[in-house]
């Protein structure tokens, strides 16, 4: 098949398919044999899954799909009140027969004539934000959460083209753990650029990432370097979640394993500069790959510290599900091997309603009004897709 | 053996991690505690946790059964857990320190580490010892350089130790050291 006709004909089929950012370019997968909606009861069968016998594995050999935030809080024992929903899966994953390899640049001419609607309505205005905002607070100064991430969700209504999305995301915001799905009845686009879990037989890493600058002409990586190391604030957050995240690891891991590998980096991409660790183990040898979901997810970089109660605090003030939002995408190959990332700067398209969710932290020195407004920037980018 | 008692800290594994480079570590939810564990320890350890110490009534009644005939140690929670069992006030501060780093001075009431030493700290926490302060045997052996507030004590006829800083932490620099220290006294 022609590659540079391959995005179109696939749209065009009508087949669900999944891409997802490599290192090189995307990996695209289709021809899905299963699809598996997750829930509560079935998601430990899922993950105990062993096929390890085997001693050749084909590319096609994984599954790949999402697990939603509820999901996740669910699987350690934590409940979530109940909430207004959209009644979205907790979770999906499909086994893949086709996998293709794309070229970064992806070429993809959309046919779509559907008007796309622009308004978007948000469910938390500035002055609920605000209280919000200050009730967590108090809660940080009698000590009950560290730092917390308060969730706003844009919402609207229109019939949108996922790949065309997808394309036009890849060429203004490359991330690293960018992916989209389409399916029937809905789509995922995002450009999340964080990864969560990242294991090859034994060895586990996770790169979080706290602290995030807008390019500029002024600015290089060096002076964004100097930038995040000045600012006592995003240090603060940053080092908790350091922390936090060996913490996770150290569950799991061999002890004195554990090991800082990059502390505190600067990322560049397209538009932003990012504050970013890498933390690495290696894994004990009992250690199945249910008790790494469980140990990592959710991702404690967008949900604050410690992980436990601040789900509580978190789970207790929001109203809406925040279905695929901070849950986790990526495959569990059946060799063991697996890779996620952190659902975040995300699309969900579910019968022809869009939701983009963002959030921001609350920790003791941050204000109300600049993390409410650095909320609407994140979804700014996905915002202006819709035109 | 080493049993470390969680109170859902995101940082407790770290602390387990640390300590197991020394014993054998067991680690349990403080809801959770199984009594044989406890009974077979030699060193038992609060770990570090979000609330204060009236929140955690049964750390309370373990360190009061256990105070005396095993080594016990605190961290951060865990250090204010030990003091408020002991009778002091655990009160809000003004300045909140969390994912801070801070240099922490050993004073000349310390019988394991050199008065005047210096240590880079990490620290988590919202709350602090209320000062004046006073139980029998327990000296504050380490303030922070800046502000004052108690960041260590020693108990070492009873062999109670506890730090408000978290000496697991990447920000705590020689965390190793200390504990090691504690853990041979």
């Amino acid at each position: 098949m022609n590659k540079k006709n391959y995005l179109n004909s696939i749209n065009n089929s009508q087949k669900p398919f999944i891409i997802y950012k490599t290192i090189k370019g995307f990996d695209l997968f289709t021809d899905f044999s299963k699809k598996i909606i997750l829930n509560n009861q079935n998601i430990k069968h899922f993950l105990n899954q062993n096929h390890s016998s085997k001693k050749k594995y084909k590319s096609t050999d994984l599954y790949i799909g999402f697990f939603g935030y509820e999901l996740l809080n669910n699987l350690i024992g934590i409940k979530v009140p109940r909430q207004k929903s959209i009644n979205f899966p907790k979770g999906i994953f499909y086994k893949p027969e086709t996998k293709i390899n794309l070229k970064e640049d992806l070429i993809y001419e959309s046919q779509s004539t559907h008007k796309i609607n622009r308004n978007f309505k948000i469910n938390i205005d500035q002055n609920l934000y605000t209280k919000i905002f200050d009730k967590f607070k108090k809660k940080i100064r009698s000590g009950q959460t560290y730092q917390i991430k308060i969730c706003t969700k844009y919402k609207n209504k229109s019939q949108i083209d996922p790949l065309d999305f997808f394309c036009r995301l890849a060429k203004t915001n490359l991330a690293p753990e960018a992916f989209m799905i389409k399916d029937k009845n809905y789509s995922i686009i995002s450009c999340s650029p964080e990864n969560l879990i990242n294991k090859k037989g034994s060895s586990i890493s996770t790169k979080p990432i706290a602290g995030t600058l807008r390019k500029t002409k002024n600015i290089n990586k060096r002076k964004a370097l100097n930038f995040f190391k000045n600012n006592i604030k995003e240090t603060k957050e940053h080092n908790m979640i350091v922390d936090m995240e060996r913490n996770d690891l150290s569950r799991i891991c061999i002890p004195g394993s554990v090991k800082l590998k990059k502390e505190k980096s600067v990322e560049e991409y397209k538009d932003l500069y990012h504050y970013v660790s890498l933390i690495s183990g290696k894994l004990k040898e009992k250690v199945e790959n249910i008790d790494i979901i469980k140990a990592m997810m959710p991702g404690g970089s967008v949900i604050g510290c410690p992980k436990i109660s601040t789900l509580n605090l978190l789970n207790n003030q929001e109203k809406e599900n925040r279905n695929i939002y901070t849950g986790s995408f990526g495959f569990i190959k059946f060799n063991g091997d697996m890779r996620f990332n952190i659902i975040i700067r995300s699309i969900l398209n579910y019968k022809n309603i869009s939701e983009i969710s963002v959030a921001s932290g609350v920790v003791i020195d941050s204000n109300a009004k600049h993390e409410f407004n650095e909320n609407f920037i994140k979804a700014k980018a996905l915002i202006d897709l819709y035109k | 053996m080493i049993y470390v008692i969680d109170h859902k800290d995101s940082f407790t594994h770290n602390v387990v991690h640390q300590f197991s480079l020394f014993d054998d570590v067991k680690c349990d939810d403080f809801s959770k505690i199984n009594k044989s564990k406890l009974n077979q320890a030699s060193t038992i350890v609060f770990s570090p946790g979000p609330g204060s110490p009236k929140d955690y009534p049964l750390s309370s009644k373990i360190y009061k059964e256990f105070k005396g005939k095993k080594k016990i140690i605190g961290i951060c929670l865990g250090f204010q857990q030990i003091l408020f069992s002991e009778g002091a006030k655990i009160v809000q501060q003004n300045k909140i320190y969390h994912g801070f780093q801070s240099e922490v001075l050993v004073n000349k009431s310390s019988k394991l580490f050199n008065a005047g030493s210096k240590f880079k700290v990490g620290r988590y926490h919202s709350l602090k010892l209320k000062e004046p302060f006073q139980a029998e045997n327990f000296d504050i052996t380490m303030r922070c350089a800046i502000s004052g507030a108690a960041m260590s004590f020693e108990n070492n006829i009873d062999k109670i130790y506890g730090f408000q800083f978290h000496p697991e932490s990447f920000l705590t620099l020689n965390g190793k050291l200390l504990i090691k220290k504690i853990l041979s006294a």
